[in-house]
């Protein structure tokens, strides 16, 4: 990466400068650099290391938040320079959920940041929701992957559940591909439920890159 | 002091407080507002240490964290208002804090009370797999396991996979049926095993108030047991949580709340994470009125509570409670090793030493292999951690960091390949409830390791 054409913009990702961010986005992008190329050379190299220095809590969640809210601002921004370029603007769609009974968001939250750092759109619709809801919206938003959290043994039927409308005829069309993870969720479980398995916030990536043939 | 005038108070203050979104809470209040005191009190915690030696430090990351909940606050998350104490007013409630509560009943009843840093008196040990998953056929063995160890004052059990064939299911009559199933065994299994008294902490199938509220009645919780629930993090309550706190006062219960801190999360490091706890800690007993108050902080990458940097903020945040109120703390320890690994037992003892040393009144656990693999868990181990923690009463906090540390070097090297070893029926024998030879010998090997590092067990 050039190191003094991104420069402003590197900090306001590090430091979690959303206008400056934004203005500086625009800037590159009027001065004819295409909005694939300041993507490819600057914003996914700095979101990758921000990814990885949050899986080693070298940064924290603020940080890595703070992160992905420049990043959401950037691509609204150029969000026209894509379109007429017919460039994507995200990676793939994912509907995330705590699913219904369970109100533990943290570990939710720290997926959702981590997807968004690397590229993806995320819908999170929060904790105590149940399976219609989750499917009407991933069929609405016409989304690439449903990531469900659990936290607490009695969840797991909800996530079933879950599961199970996704694969009823009107909705198997859409071809939504799920992954689970949270605390009493093993990779054993997922195998049985035929679905994908995160154990942790840098596992989803890796697995939703996997799902959308994303992967760098 | 607890009363209904107190739950009226909060009432109020959850229905009247400042109105935001819960976002906002998050980053302003939460995140922001760490920061600042972390910056504002010069907080460094020496993660070099798994015991804190820095009295100073203690006292700034009390003075933090009174200073962050004065204007952080619980978010009431179906009101969506912030419910708010003034500093007089916290000081005036933590001065009123039950100072000391009796547990179970008869010949098995236990005091918890107080502690101060490396108190003479040996903390609560609360032996349990902190609600770890299990086959509804070993539910009863798995816990009388615990329940025979003299050295283990209270306890709870697993976490039922299953009742008659039947997954639980939050806020339906599955899991007021799971709740009244764990406590139908829970009583068996302290029949059995000659304790009928022993104190029983929470229970482990009541996700909602309905389980909660069903099971604290005559055939279940009993007064002398302790109504355990958690808070949502970071300081976040509802109407639920609130039922329970105002169903155990009503009924003459313990109110034994917890709060888990995020390690990484929204309190950022070892810095924020201490203040955090702190605040948590301060915010349950004057919120939610809690009689006992508890953490188990988690990893968000090992799900432990046990890795370095955690124990050292822990550490603080506990030693800042005991050098600046009577609170009854507790901490958990959730292990990455599971039974029949040493990896289990370094853990155990490096956090016992550190829990015990930083003036907590009760220790949990330990849960092993994260709490997540089912039927992971034996009383065994639970003998071990009180041992340690008897053990350590005669230990000053630089004595115990050296052996803390010799015990953490063997084992944090494991961690990341998650070392879950053997299921209870392959570590004990279930018809005689007696631990295998290997098992037994593995224990009596690392304790004879930590005699050699200065751990007298006479």
């Amino acid at each position: 990466m050039e190191e003094t054409k991104y420069k402003t913009l590197v900090d306001a990702i590090w430091t979690g400068n959303v206008a400056s961010g934004v203005a500086e986005a625009r800037k590159l992008a009027e001065s004819g650099i295409k909005p694939e190329m300041i993507f490819g050379e600057c914003i996914e190299p700095e979101l990758g290391l921000i990814g990885d220095d949050f899986s080693k809590l070298k940064i924290f969640l603020p940080e890595l938040i703070s992160a992905a809210d420049v990043v959401k601002g950037v691509q609204e921004e150029l969000r026209s320079f894509f379109i007429s370029d017919g460039t994507k603007t995200s990676k793939g769609k994912i509907v995330l959920a705590t699913v219904s009974g369970d109100l533990h968001d943290v570990g939710k939250n720290i997926v959702k940041a981590m997807l968004e750092v690397n590229g993806f759109e995320v819908n999170d619709l929060g904790v105590d929701v149940g399976p219609s809801t989750i499917i009407q919206t991933a069929k609405e938003m016409d989304a690439d992957i449903i990531a469900l959290s659990a936290l607490m043994l009695p969840s797991l039927p909800s996530i079933k559940d879950t599961i199970e409308l996704s694969r009823i005829a009107e909705n198997k069309e859409h071809g939504f591909k799920i992954m689970i993870g949270g605390g009493p969720i093993t990779k054993d479980w997922a195998d049985k439920m035929e679905v994908f398995y995160g154990n942790d916030a840098a596992e989803a990536v890796t697995v939703a890159n996997d799902l959308t043939n994303t992967g760098s | 002091m607890r009363n209904t005038g107190r739950i009226l108070d909060i009432m109020e203050r959850a229905l009247t407080g400042p109105m935001m979104e819960e976002a906002t809470f998050d980053k302003v209040h939460v995140t922001e507002g760490i920061k600042r005191v972390v910056a504002d009190y010069d907080i460094k915690v020496d993660t070099g240490k798994l015991i804190n030696q820095d009295d100073d430090m203690a006292d700034r990351v009390w003075q933090a964290a009174i200073d962050f909940i004065v204007t952080c606050g619980v978010f009431s998350k179906d009101s969506g208002r912030v419910i708010l104490h003034s500093r007089p007013e916290i000081e005036t409630l933590l001065k009123a804090a039950p100072s000391e509560v009796l547990l179970g009943e008869g010949h098995d009843a236990v005091w918890e009370r107080a502690r101060k840093i490396e108190d003479p008196s040996p903390l609560v040990v609360d032996g349990c797999s902190i609600g770890t998953p299990i086959p509804e056929e070993y539910f009863v063995p798995a816990m009388i396991s615990y329940i025979q160890e003299p050295i283990v004052d209270v306890t709870c059990g697993g976490s039922l996979e299953t009742v008659q064939g039947f997954e639980s299911r939050t806020g339906s009559p599955l899991e007021i049926l799971s709740t009244w199933e764990e406590m139908d065994l829970a009583h068996l299994a302290l029949k059995r095993a000659g304790r009928p008294g022993m104190a029983y902490t929470g229970c482990m199938m009541a996700m909602s108030d309905i389980g909660q509220i069903s099971a604290a009645q005559p055939g279940g919780l009993r007064p002398t047991d302790l109504n355990t629930f958690g808070i949502i993090s970071e300081l976040k309550a509802n109407y639920e949580i609130f039922n329970k706190v105002t169903h155990t006062i009503r009924t003459g219960g313990i109110v034994d709340a917890y709060a888990n801190a995020i390690y990484g999360g929204l309190g950022g490091g070892p810095d924020g994470h201490a203040v955090l706890i702190c605040a948590e800690m301060i915010a349950l007993s004057v919120v939610f009125q809690a009689t006992c108050v508890g953490a188990s902080p988690t990893h968000p990458f090992l799900f432990c509570s046990t890795e370095r940097n955690m124990m050292a903020s822990a550490s603080v945040a506990f030693q800042a409670i005991a050098r600046n109120s009577h609170l009854m703390t507790n901490l958990s320890i959730t292990a990455v090793g599971g039974p029949v690994t040493k990896t289990l037992l370094y853990e155990t003892l490096a956090y016992s030493l550190m829990a015990s040393l930083s003036g907590n009144s009760r220790l949990l656990g330990p849960r092993p292999a994260t709490g997540v693999i089912s039927g992971h868990y034996t009383g065994l181990e639970a003998r071990f951690m009180g041992e340690v923690c008897h053990a350590s009463t005669k230990l000053n906090r630089e004595s115990a960091e050296v052996i803390a540390q010799k015990a953490f070097a063997k084992c944090e090297p494991d961690f990341e390949k998650k070392p879950y070893g053997k299921p209870f029926w392959e570590a004990y024998d279930v018809r005689t409830i007696k631990p295998t030879d290997e098992w037994q010998k593995m224990v009596d090997g690392v304790r004879d390791e930590a005699k050699g590092w200065g751990l007298s067990f006479d």
